[in-house]
């Protein structure tokens, strides 16, 4: 089936086009350069086009949303709908079910979304929950950050025996890239304890966080994975943290860079959360300034911000020791699991209240964040779903960087409280991002960022994965308008994925199996099979399920897209 | 005036949902609009002229000049004045699960027995119940920590387990006994027990009033003695005779306020 969507005002930062009135066409599921005169033809005469959204960084399917959806039926029944179309019913505000998840990103006009958080030992659930998530494609990042085999060798320096067990494990698990959360940090709550910054050894293993992630990080590279390392550092939320961020991101400037299409070496994930100067709750200020200072003169940085969307969610995260911290905090009921010889977690329900100080300061950090970093290609719109919010305010969060009277105004009328710009420096910025620069921080970034070769572009040849917004850009003023651009980004009059259209007019009119992207190293053979035998005693002696159940099997991912890398090239 | 009566003809053993057909929504309804109503039925939708006969008499122009009469058993009727703001519902025998939850405004009378969660989330308004109710009356919804905010709840017959569990306002009057754990997690508000309590109310309480007029079977380790108090004042009812005061639940930092009858309640001194 050939289209053509007609005389939208395109948006493609890859290529170059920002804001040029012209046709994109598309055949069988994949962009083209020109189709014949029988296309069907999508009329969207001076609406917005662009590449669909590409989300870096969220939490949607695993066991820590399972858990989530059954300790917190208060939030399952909010979004309630019944069965409509083809859309079965939806429940769920913060932790939303696996169907209203897929719908919810689909009206958005989004195709792809990154799993953050993947337990290696419940990557069979993880899988399980993303084929019942429609519409999206999901990336699916394995925990590497607490692991009993690579906290040894990297204490011992022994880069190769990482590389080839990330090389086994992201088959194993079907994995896209490393994930590091709170390197050393979760493994010493395994003792009752925590670490800070980046020199403080955990117990037993007596390895630091800076070792961890070099390590990763050099492992990465020889592998030349299309991702670099994604890290949550630590100290996440302490007052104070922005020089462990700054030191973990300055950690790794030396490894040189081994992957075709990324610029960075390090990923820095929800940089909103370690961007805090000050001692304690009392006195603390912004370090937005210091974090973007370094992202602005350092180029193998990216990140995204975990930007506070000022509502009542469910905070997740494989950060076992901080989510502790929360609850002794606000006092609200608290999930905590130890995954074996890998990672944990925790769980805790936040209010991001407006009326709150913490919130509102948090608020402004973010997007601080935002406005002082100078390059889009080296920041992603999230909110670290569902951690700062739920990700269907993307599309306010955009109305926020285009109007900074809207900011004024949040902060002038009591919306958020007086530490959201006396505590920042939000209050001095008068930056607006243009539509182009939207485009950028929902797709081209990080679709750059995660080295995809299909998709978060319109070039001929890559995937149709498009999505119309039903504004036209030379007509609206988004600073005086961010109602209206709140509601054009949050309705979609098209999504278009691998050629199909998926929601018109703000309905989901399709429903499609989800793909999922993973990683398959080649070349390191070898070096894969030595590692396993080093490995597999410690295994059997210490996990509590066999290996052969512990592997993700292919019928796990029915929808597999596959990216072969040759290791060292 | 209005007067809306349906009397029941034909009991579902499937629940029916009644949180569509309160005052604040079918004040402007008259008679055929009932008969054109289809009320939700487990997972599907049935003529409400299947299980009742309806009557409407007098006009309304808002819900609170709306009186509902429900004749008969609607013990298989869930969410009876669910989200109520205004006017009144009268039930002539039980209700299911659900009655008067989220309500704001307005009255019910159950001239029966209620299921659990009556009064679930309470607002504002008045929930009477003439007989006994179970478990998590004036409650939270499941996995919340914010319960009944405010209203009252008069209670003649006797209250199941957790009554008034995250109680955080209002008012809960008990004539009859209590069973476990009445004031589980309240911070605020007051309830007051006339008959006997099995064991342990006010668990991890951390502020608010509970007063116990008969015999409690066992106190939780978290209160702590403060004095025998003479004619308490609490909310600004007064109690004659002399209350043995305790302080809870001490586990959680609690600030509240435990009133047992010292009468009936001796050993415990
Ligand atoms: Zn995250």
């Amino acid at each position: 089936m050939e289209y053509i969507l007609k005389n939208g005002i395109v948006y493609d930062p890859a290529n170059n086009i920002a804001g040029e009135k012209k046709d994109v066409m598309f055949k069988d599921g994949k962009i083209v350069e020109q189709v014949s005169s029988d296309a069907k033809v999508l009329d969207v005469t001076d609406k917005i086009v662009m590449p669909a959204g590409v989300d870096p960084h969220a939490h949607i399917a695993g066991p820590k949303l399972v858990v989530g959806r059954i300790y917190r039926p208060e939030d399952s029944r909010k979004g309630v709908t019944s069965k409509k179309g083809v859309c079965r019913s939806e429940s769920g505000f913060s932790i939303p079910s696996c169907p209203a998840t897929g719908y919810r990103y689909s009206r958005m006009g989004y195709g792809t979304v990154t799993e953050a958080a993947v337990p290696p030992l419940e990557a069979k659930h993880t899988h399980e929950e993303i084929m019942a998530i429609p519409n999206v494609d999901v990336t699916p990042l394995p925990l590497f950050g607490n692991n009993w085999f690579v906290l040894q060798w990297a204490k011992e320096g022994k880069i190769d025996e990482i590389a080839a067990f990330v090389a086994s494990w992201l088959r194993i698990v079907k994995g896209y890239g490393i994930k590091i959360v709170n390197p050393c940090g979760t493994e010493a709550w395994g003792w009752g304890g925590n670490v800070h910054g980046i020199d403080d050894p955990v117990p037993y293993f007596d390895v630091t966080a800076r070792e961890v992630v070099r390590a990763l990080a050099q492992a990465n590279e020889k592998l030349g994975l299309p991702h670099s390392i994604h890290v949550h550092p630590n100290d996440l939320g302490h007052p104070g943290n922005y020089p462990t961020t700054v030191n973990t991101l300055d950690c790794v400037k030396d490894i040189a860079k081994n992957g075709s299409k990324r610029n960075q070496t390090i990923h820095l994930t929800h940089a909103q959360f370690h961007s805090y100067a000050g001692t304690s709750w009392r006195d603390v200020e912004s370090g937005a300034k210091e974090v973007a200072d370094y992202i602005n003169n350092n180029k193998h940085v990216t990140c995204d911000i975990g930007q506070v969307t000022l509502d009542e969610t469910t905070t997740m995260t494989a950060d076992g020791p901080m989510e502790f911290d929360l609850h002794e905090l606000n006092g609200l009921k608290w999930a905590n699991k130890d995954i074996e010889l890998e990672t944990g977690s925790g769980i805790v329900p936040f209010i991001y209240s407006g009326k709150a100080p913490v919130p509102s300061f948090q608020w402004g950090v973010g997007l601080e964040l935002f406005l002082r970093i100078k390059d889009p290609w080296q920041v992603c719109l999230t909110t670290d779903h569902p951690n700062a919010g739920p990700f269907i305010r993307y599309p306010r969060i955009i109305s926020w960087l285009m109007s900074n009277e809207r900011r004024q105004e949040m902060m002038d009328n009591g919306e958020v409280r007086v530490w959201s710009y006396k505590r920042t420096g939000l209050g001095t910025l008068d930056r607006e991002y243009d539509f182009n620069e939207i485009a950028t921080i929902t797709r081209a970034s990080a679709a750059k960022i995660y080295g995809y070769q299909d998709r978060g572009e319109l070039t001929p040849g890559y995937n149709a994965d498009i999505a119309v917004y039903d504004i036209n850009p030379n007509d609206i003023d988004p600073s005086k308008e961010p109602a209206a651009i709140e509601h054009a980004f949050g309705n979609a009059m098209y999504t278009i994925k691998d050629g199909q259209i998926l929601v018109k007019d703000g309905e989901v009119v399709k429903v499609v199996p989800s793909h999922t992207i993973w990683t398959d190293v080649k070349g390191f053979e070898e070096q894969e099979k030595t590692v396993m035998e080093e490995v597999m005693p410690t295994f059997r002696r210490f996990y509590t399920v066999k290996f052969e159940n512990y592997q993700v099997q292919d019928h796990f991912t029915p929808n597999p897209i596959v990216t072969e890398v040759q290791a060292g090239k | 005036m209005k007067t809306i009566t349906l009397t029941l003809k034909k009991k579902s053993p499937i629940a029916l949902e009644f949180d569509e057909l309160i005052p604040d929504k079918v004040f402007d309804w008259e008679k055929v609009d009932f008969e054109k109503y289809q009320v939700p039925v487990g997972n599907r939708r049935f003529p409400l002229t299947d299980y009742f006969d309806i009557e409407v008499e007098g006009d309304a122009a808002g819900p609170e000049e709306v009186k509902m009469i429900l004749d008969g058993d609607f013990g298989r009727v869930k969410y009876i004045g669910c989200k109520m703001g205004a006017g009144e519902i009268i039930v002539n025998g039980d209700a299911d699960l659900h009655c008067g939850a989220e309500m704001e405004g307005g009255k019910i009378t159950v001239n029966g027995n209620a299921e659990s969660y009556a009064g679930r989330e309470m607002k504002g308004g008045e929930l009477e119940i003439m007989g006994n109710t179970r478990e998590f009356c004036g409650c939270s919804y499941i996995g919340d920590w914010r319960g009944m905010s405010g209203g009252k709840i008069t209670l003649h017959g006797s209250a199941g387990k957790q009554l008034g569990e995250c109680l955080s306002g209002g008012e809960i009057y008990v004539k009859g006994d209590c069973d476990i754990l009445a004031g589980i997690h309240m911070n605020k508000g007051f309830i007051q027990i006339d008959g006997d309590v099995t064991r342990w109310p006010g668990g991890q309480m951390k502020n608010g009033n509970i007063l116990v007029k008969g015999k409690l079977g066992i106190l939780l380790e978290g209160f702590v003695y403060d004095s025998v108090v003479a004619d308490p004042v609490i909310d600004g009812k007064s109690f004659s005779g002399k209350y043995i005061k305790y302080n809870g639940d001490i586990a959680v930092n609690g600030k509240g306020n435990l009133y047992l009858n010292a009468e009936k309640n001796r050993e415990f001194l």
